[in-house]
């Protein structure tokens, strides 16, 4: 029964891709005024204008200009940077592995210390954890992310000089062989520990500060739904019955209150994503959110569009992961 | 923007009552004056950070509207010569920047556009989103379904990305800005309020209006949209403050706001470039900003326990 329910989920995706994809194509296609004109620069003769016009099929009526960009898509064939005059695809996949690793480190450790911290908090509710856990569930939500980057750079970069500043690794340091393209992942497997340390080093900093903010809501979340938890009848019973209150919390209340929050891991990717824009912008840090910045101040469209893009399907798969996990996680889910 | 409001069960629930008062929906617009009283007491004085944001967020409304009136500088006025990069002092409180502007006066004068873009963009997505939200969940069926897949189709982006890209697309200004705030914000209300309006609609002073021959209109406007304003309320408070975030992302990035305008994220913008050497540019911009969203978020919370006393949020 689960797999047809997995089925139709995958079946629903195919639409949210259409859907992905009919509002990066009106962006990219419809929107601005004349995107051969954009294109071709401002400098260029009409027709040169006309001439792109022409090569990028923009004289084509709309639905078939959708199915050419689709069908582009489909083959990860993003089009040419303007800027770098290569495909978008060759610049993709050699800035994305850096935005996953910062983005999975910090998914990570916000699951893994939010979660404890939450559960901690609502347990010794008004006890110095619970101050420290709500100190930063409200901080972390209106810290301005770059600011926060910056802050941080200031202090640990400039002041102490204990950590580096932007790139994945020292300079001397050779990347290791691409097999995942995420480098602490890849040294390991080769065994080249100087490298794993080095590229460890690097990430700290921009880590710290793209969890903070998700560490915030995760904490939020899963206190919350605690607290929500250990005031339901069923809880008083198990205490009532004499259970330990060990027994209790992570027996009883823990595995009730956690399900909810794990729906809300699928949205933390997003917040991840859009922080890591920030975030890579101040580290200088070579990920797809640096890459997308520099394209957003040349004006370079296929980059930004397909950023755009990636980071949606990215988003949207993490979402159906999270989705099916969920259905293996609560029994009381209907399979009909 | 945040799910768990829309998650949660309507508030119009607890305004349960029966037709009595010739047709009227229970909706408590006004208590009596003593009731009043005693619950912004209890919001106020019981809870602190209630108050501290109350206090911010005017602090806040009162800098957007006289702002410029109350700056001790210009906030345009430049004095390269004399007075670049000043630390803090008597004269400058917070210091100058790197064109001798007086780095206080632009952070008043700057809260104008974060609120101004809030405005415009909650004012949009709240009436958009609340419409498309109502028509969907009040007709139901194929009008719920073409209008909800088309809401998820902006739901599917990660909204500071998509707000990006449009930005990106329309072009480095704050009225694109606004445009692409409001294209990422809107979705989240027609979710909010057709989930609201899904079960109001099955209470019975609903059917009571329709069984004596109410219009859809009058219905929609006099007894359910009245009875899903407070979520809208609570959401738009904590909205506040992440559309001032966002605009300021927008433009730290470079795409809202545009030099020498003294928006929040655009002078931060700027003021990286001397992190080193002026602590202080960078500083107070990033603690106004912090503060405001803070603010606002923490009335948006205080609102929300006080307006729906069963959520979980606490």
């Amino acid at each position: 029964m689960i797999v047809r329910l997995i089925i139709r989920r995958m079946f629903f995706l195919v639409f949210v891709l259409l859907g992905l994809s009919i509002v990066t194509f009106a962006l990219s296609h419809l929107v601005p005024s004349d995107p051969a004109r954009m294109i071709a620069g401002p400098r260029a003769s009409k027709s040169q204008v006309e001439k792109i016009r022409e090569q990028y099929g923009l004289n084509d009526p709309v639905a078939i200009q959708y199915v050419d960009y689709v069908k582009g898509v489909v083959q990860l064939d993003f089009g040419t940077s303007f800027t770098s005059r290569k495909p978008v695809r060759d610049d993709m996949s050699r800035y994305l592995p850096a935005t996953l690793e910062l983005g999975l480190y910090a998914f990570l450790l916000s699951t893994l210390v939010g979660v404890p911290l939450g559960v901690i908090s609502a347990v010794k509710r008004d006890s110095w954890i619970d101050h420290i856990s709500r100190f930063v569930s409200i901080t972390g939500l209106a810290l301005p992310v770059f600011w926060l980057a910056i802050v941080v750079q200031f202090f640990f970069f400039a002041k102490l000089n204990k950590f580096p500043d932007g790139q994945r690794l020292s300079a001397d340091i050779e990347p290791p062989r691409r097999i995942t393209g995420l480098y602490t992942v890849d040294s390991l497997v080769t065994g080249q520990w100087h490298i794993f340390f080095d590229a460890w080093w690097h990430l700290i900093l921009p880590v710290a500060v793209l969890t903070y903010g998700s560490l915030a809501v995760v904490t939020r979340m899963v206190r919350g739904g605690m607290l929500e938890v250990l005031n339901q009848d069923y809880i008083r019973t198990a205490r009532a019955k004499g259970l330990t209150s060990n027994s209790v919390i992570y027996r009883h209340a823990l595995k009730n209150a956690l399900l909810p929050t794990v729906t809300q891991l699928g949205l933390q990717v997003g917040l991840l994503l859009s922080g890591a824009f920030l975030v890579e912008m101040v580290f200088s840090w070579p990920g797809i959110g640096r890459y997308a910045v520099d394209a957003i101040q040349r004006t370079d469209y296929n980059a930004i569009m397909a950023t755009t893009l990636v980071i949606a399907v990215i988003f949207v798969m993490m979402n159906l992961v999270v989705d099916i996990l969920y259905l293996f996680l609560d029994p009381r889910i209907d399979y009909a | 923007m945040t799910e768990q409001a829309s998650t949660q069960e309507p508030i119009a629930s607890q305004n349960d009552a029966t037709l009595a008062n010739g047709g009227a929906a229970p909706v408590r617009m006004g208590a009596s004056g003593s009731q009043t009283r005693r619950n912004l007491h209890r919001f106020l004085v019981k809870n602190r950070l209630n108050l501290a944001g109350l206090v911010i967020v005017s602090l806040f409304f009162i800098l957007a509207i006289f702002g410029s009136v109350l700056a001790p500088h210009s906030a345009y006025q430049q004095d390269i010569k004399h007075a670049k990069l000043l630390p803090p002092s008597t004269e400058h409180w917070m210091g100058t920047d790197e064109l001798g502007r007086d780095v206080m006066s632009r952070i008043m004068v700057g809260a104008r556009y974060s609120l101004q873009v809030a405005a415009v963009v909650l004012t949009f997505s709240v009436l958009f989103g609340t419409l498309v939200g109502a028509v969907a969940g009040f007709f139901g069926g194929l009008v719920d379904e073409i209008l909800m897949r088309f809401t998820d189709m902006f739901l599917a982006f990660p909204a500071l990305v998509l707000a990006i890209a449009i930005a990106a697309t329309l072009g480095q200004n704050l009225t694109n800005t606004m445009i692409a705030l409001a294209t990422v914000f809107w979705p989240w209300y027609a979710r909010l309020v057709r989930g609201q309006v899904l079960a109001v609609r099955e209470r019975d002073y609903v059917d009571a209006g329709r069984s004596i021959g109410m219009s859809n209109t009058r219905l929609m406007f006099k007894h359910i949209l009245p009875n899903c304003i407070s979520v809208v309320i609570i959401q738009m408070t904590l909205d506040v403050g992440y559309a001032v975030l966002a605009t300021s992302s927008l433009s730290f990035i470079g795409l809202g706001a545009q030099p020498p305008t003294p928006e929040w994220g655009t002078m931060m913008a700027a003021a990286r470039n001397y992190f080193r050497d002026a602590w202080w540019y960078t500083t107070f911009p990033g603690i106004a900003l912090t503060l405001t969203v803070l603010a606002f978020n923490l009335l948006g919370d205080g609102l929300q326990d006080a307006l729906d006393p069963r959520s979980s949020r606490r």
